[in-house]
């Protein structure tokens, strides 16, 4: 008899994916049972085809019998290694693409890219980030969880009450408020110092403003007036005991108001004390200087100034 | 999910092991695939030929069951037996069978 019986093509579909050395034995007790399950129906007064297909139907995926036979695991990341690879995964993703994306907008902006092209590089490589992180970490998890044939590979400790995680600061705590109104009094205090004495020095002048002389006194004065309403921010923060949305959005145009004025700033040049590269800087370091300086220091402002809206954000969610 | 459902879910979990036990008492005397899924049948412990089968090679490879081929009849057939150390399995799973059966009877009465 040489026509291919459906039995042939299970049994031969279910040996596939065995290690070579049990398959003639496991092929062999295989077809034996199969048989045996389809005279036991045909015995029964049942028609031989439909019998047959009725034992296969009934034993399921060969390649599902196959892995049980085996032992293999017929899942992506297992409940032994789950929570370990979410966690990793998790933590990856909420660091690398933002310094991805900070350290490419950076360094296409010193380049001279424009705007168009920043914005589109970014997300190309923040999107594949996210792809490779998400990719790279499982596939390191699902080989371990293949490799490690039911032993444990060493890579969950066990878990003791010592691992637990912290209660969430509400960020509205005094501690909090005192940060806050001595950052802002240090801030304050540096434009007026740099105004009034200089925070840049030379051998030759000696101390001088770093920041345009221009800028005194409505800019200067603008800004410390946002820094005062920072700190009634603050204060009021502290009175109710909690960020509420209301709140982080008055932080959010305060940031907004100073972010953007310092970038219009620099953008035109009014920010930096023109004296302060003729004089400071060697000649011959002037011409990558102009744009590296300001371009680092609008990049700080923006990155300061959304990590302080997302964080206000987040507290008042939290405190929800 | 219907009542049903729930229960056959809780049922399954719960026979899950007897069926171990239920393999090594019967293999004393050799018995093959086949064969013993019918003894199964017959004395209560219904089971599918795709749990069986896999269990039956995890079993000898433990050491519990050792297995010969018979090839006296037309159809050759892989024979199994419990092993001392099966036997030993076996009476050790009893064991915990019985006292989990005197502490379901030891709960308070049913309502």
């Amino acid at each position: 008899m040489t026509t291919i019986t459906l039995t042939d093509r299970y049994v031969d579909a279910a040996m596939r994916t065995v290690p070579e050395a049990q398959r003639a034995d496991l092929a062999a007790e295989l077809r034996g049972s199969i048989d045996d399950q389809i005279e036991a129906r045909v015995a029964d007064g049942e028609d031989r085809a439909a019998a047959e297909r009725a034992v296969l139907t009934e034993l399921g995926d060969p390649e599902r019998l196959a892995a049980q036979y085996t032992d293999r695991p017929l899942w992506l990341i297992g409940p032994r290694y789950f929570l370990t690879w979410w966690r990793l995964t998790k933590l990856l993703w909420a660091i690398v693409p933002a310094c991805a994306a900070f350290g490419v907008a950076l360094g296409q902006t010193l380049s001279g890219a424009g705007f168009g092209e920043i914005a589109g590089s970014v997300a190309s490589v923040v999107l594949a980030v996210i792809v490779h992180i998400g990719f790279w970490t499982t596939l390191v998890f699902f080989i371990v969880e293949r490799s490690a044939r039911g032993a444990d590979a060493g890579l969950v400790g066990e878990w003791t009450p010592d691992q637990l995680p912290e209660p969430r600061q509400k960020g509205a705590g005094l501690s909090d408020l005192v940060a806050s109104l001595i950052f802002l009094a240090v801030a304050s205090g540096a434009l007026l110092w740099d105004h009034f004495i200089g925070l840049a020095y030379s051998p030759a002048t000696g101390w001088m403003p770093f920041l345009d002389p221009d800028l005194w006194p409505w800019w200067i004065g603008g800004l410390i007036a946002v820094l005062v309403l920072e700190a009634l921010l603050a204060i009021s923060v502290y009175a109710k005991g909690r960020w509420d949305i209301g709140s982080a959005t008055v932080n959010v145009i305060l940031n907004v108001v100073v972010a953007g004025g310092v970038l219009y700033l620099l953008v035109n040049g009014l920010l930096v004390n023109p004296a302060f590269f003729d004089e400071v800087i060697p000649a011959e370091a002037i011409e990558p200087l102009t744009t590296v300086v300001p371009t680092i220091i609008g990049f700080g402002v923006v990155a300061i100034a959304a990590w302080d809206c997302v964080d206000a954000f987040l507290k008042a969610l939290r405190s929800r | 999910m219907s009542e049903t459902e729930g229960h056959d879910t809780h049922l399954q979990e719960l026979r899950r092991g007897t069926v171990v036990l239920a393999c090594l008492r019967l293999l004393a005397t050799p018995g093959y695939g086949y064969g013993l899924l019918e003894q199964l049948g017959e004395r209560g412990f219904p089971t599918d030929a795709n749990t069986l089968y896999p269990l039956l090679r995890r079993l000898e490879k433990q050491g519990f069951l050792s297995s010969e081929w018979n090839t006296d009849e037309a159809r050759p057939r892989k024979f199994y037996r419990t092993t001392p150390a099966g036997a030993r399995l076996a009476a050790a799973l009893a064991d915990e069978v019985r006292a989990i059966a005197d502490a379901i009877a030891a709960l308070p009465p049913e309502e």
